[in-house]
């Protein structure tokens, strides 16, 4: 039986008549987490618009599997109702809807309370969707509206980016809460696929695989702490060194 | 209490006559016959305009003084209109009165022409909130609603009229309505028409005074096959006067013309309008028209108006977030016309909100 939540093989995606990602594998098991490291441009975004089949993002080839399922015939909200939530880095705002009516719009009656005292969002349930929310709010509204969908698998981009210290302790703590972090990993149900640029989630949220993006690629794969430290010490440039060495020695 | 049938039932219900709701007066007239005109409070008065003409000589010389009776044919033929069907308003000086004043005019005969006369007056300090439903029964589709208004608030009043349409697909709409805004009195008009309708065409007009506030607002779906020609006029006749004017239209289909005229006349007016449009098919058009005109130096004027269609991120985001395409497009059209408007009452803001949500006839997107 696959227990895998995501099967991703040589995907290759294009925005216009660019290729921007070409020709990634990538599978994510049941209960674990992922977190892909890359520069800015790399690609890592549009893997995760990819993925829910946003417009403007066209699969050239290869293939994108959900519990076994092969969405490329299936829009948006159909691979959204596979049990996939997405927190977008830059959420649209939308005027005249409201953070609670739109809660109620996707939770199917699930009781979010202890979720929107634990994400500091109560004042916000009447506030016009993102009008007007600062960093930190975009993002907690994002892991808010996560709790609501309570999908299998999160798409993740860049939980810390422009988030102070506070609010990042605050959605690190969301981001495990959803994840099951408190249960063993063998009862976990959820797994996740974070974007990072900085890394600093990982000081929070523990991550089982990191995997090193760029220029449309995967270009090694490991344990996240470590690819981490060598990308602190190097950069990325420090990890095409790396590869390149490793392929020389090959 | 007066029994109606089911079709007559759920009409009223359409335009927020709802029986059960408190009321501080209630006006209701089926084609040329009022079926009920009464207050529950000696702060209001409520006759038929006929029997108030006949009983106020004062209230004679007021008649057609705003909206005069030869400004055009529509005007005409309501002041040449023998069944002389109308309501006549008073809430007495200094009275707050809390709970709304309900009026509706029911076509209820096809191709039946329903011609009105309202004089509506707020004495000094007073302050109510009118909610005005016109709409047609079931099984009248065709007809002609002409209804002329007048608003006469003196100084220091505050009046929200709220003004809610549900027609049938053949009916032609002729509203013609003109207040009297005295000194620091405020004047709300509220339109708010989501359903079928051949054809709207009106243009509020309220000459301001010294301080005085006019604001208007409009929430107009307009489906495919309807026409809507709606705007708004103030003129800023006193120092100080000030008007604000909203609109939010979507157009599925309907061709719209949304109209906003500011006239300043004295120094301190300010006056800004916002026009939004929204237009899902190209079967429909918007075409905003707003106007300023400054006829002194010392006015604040603004417009700003924008027309476009749904955006594709918001769609896009709210479908990733698991809602189909066509809810996620009501929930954007929702929104977008979801106007809170800050001179109402909660209750009444809340009110209008829940008729938007049951009226609302997005089908056909």
């Amino acid at each position: 039986m696959n227990t895998n939540i995501l099967d991703i093989a040589n995907l290759h995606v294009a925005v216009g008549d660019k290729e921007i990602i070409k020709g990634i594998d990538l599978s994510i098991k049941k209960g674990e987490v992922h977190v892909l490291f890359g520069p800015n441009g790399s690609g890592k975004s549009t893997l995760l618009c990819a993925i829910m089949q946003l417009p403007g993002y066209t699969i050239t080839e290869g293939s994108v599997h959900i519990h076994d399922t092969d969405t490329a015939e299936l829009t948006t909200d159909a691979i959204a109702n596979l049990g996939v939530g997405m927190s977008f880095q830059y959420p649209p705002k939308i005027k005249g809807v409201t953070l609670r009516r739109f809660l109620d719009s996707i939770s199917q009656s699930r009781d979010l309370h202890s979720s929107i005292a634990a994400l500091n969002m109560e004042p916000f349930l009447e506030r016009e969707l993102n009008v007007g929310f600062s960093g930190g709010e975009l993002k907690r509204a994002e892991i808010l509206k996560l709790y609501a969908q309570s999908p299998d698998l999160l798409l993740i981009d860049e939980p810390e980016s422009g988030v102070d210290i506070e609010n990042i302790t605050v959605i690190s703590n969301a981001i495990n809460t959803i994840l099951q972090k408190e249960s063993p990993m063998a009862s976990r149900e959820r797994s996740a696929l974070i974007i990072t640029h900085t890394g600093n989630i990982l000081s929070t949220v523990h991550a089982d695989v990191g995997h090193v993006f760029m220029d449309g690629k995967i270009i090694c794969t490991g344990n996240p702490l470590d690819i981490m430290e060598d990308i602190k010490k190097g950069g990325f440039s420090g990890c095409i060194q790396c590869i390149a060495n490793h392929k020389e020695k090959q | 209490m007066n029994s109606y049938d089911e079709p007559t039932l759920q009409a009223m219900k359409n335009v927020a006559y709802n029986l059960g709701e408190d009321k501080s007066a209630t006006f209701f007239a089926r084609d040329t016959q009022i079926v009920d005109a009464h207050s529950a409070t000696s702060a209001v008065e409520i006759l038929p305009i006929e029997i108030a003409l006949e009983k106020y000589e004062w209230l004679r010389k007021l008649s057609y003084s705003l909206v005069s009776a030869d400004q055009d044919s529509y005007v005409e033929e309501v002041a040449n209109n023998p069944a002389n069907l109308g309501y006549f308003i008073r809430v007495r000086a200094g009275e707050k009165v809390v709970l709304p004043i309900y009026t509706c005019y029911l076509i209820d005969s096809s191709r039946f022409t329903q011609c009105t006369h309202n004089i509506v007056i707020a004495e000094e300090g007073s302050e109510f909130h009118l909610i005005s439903g016109c709409t047609s029964n079931v099984h009248a589709e065709s007809g002609r609603h002409i209804g002329v208004s007048e608003f006469f608030i003196h100084d220091n009043a505050i009046v929200t009229s709220t003004m809610v349409h549900s027609w049938g697909k053949e009916v032609e709409v002729y509203p013609r309505t003109a207040a009297y805004v005295g000194k620091n009195g405020t004047f709300v008009s509220s339109y708010v028409a989501l359903g079928s309708v051949k054809s709207v065409q009106m243009d509020p007009k309220a000459i301001i005074k010294e301080g005085g506030l006019g604001e208007f607002y409009s929430v107009i779906y307009a489906p495919e096959g309807s026409v809507f020609d709606v705007g708004s006029t103030a003129l800023l006749e006193g120092e100080g006067a000030s008007t604000q004017m909203i609109s939010r239209v979507v157009s599925n289909g309907g061709h719209v013309l949304t109209r906003g005229k500011i006239i300043g006349e004295k120094s301190g007016g300010r006056g800004t309008m916002a026009c939004n449009g929204l237009l899902l098919s190209d079967k429909g058009f918007i075409h905003a028209i707003p106007e300023l005109v400054a006829n002194n130096p010392n006015l604040e004027l603004s417009h700003e108006a924008s027309v476009g269609m749904i955006s594709k991120d918001e769609l896009a985001y709210l479908m990733a977030s698991g809602i189909e395409e066509d809810r996620a497009k009501s929930l954007i059209i929702e929104g977008f016309l979801d106007l809170h408007i800050p001179s109402l009452p909660e209750y009444l803001q809340r009110q209008i909100n829940a008729l938007v949500e049951e009226t609302k006839v997005f089908d056909t997107i």
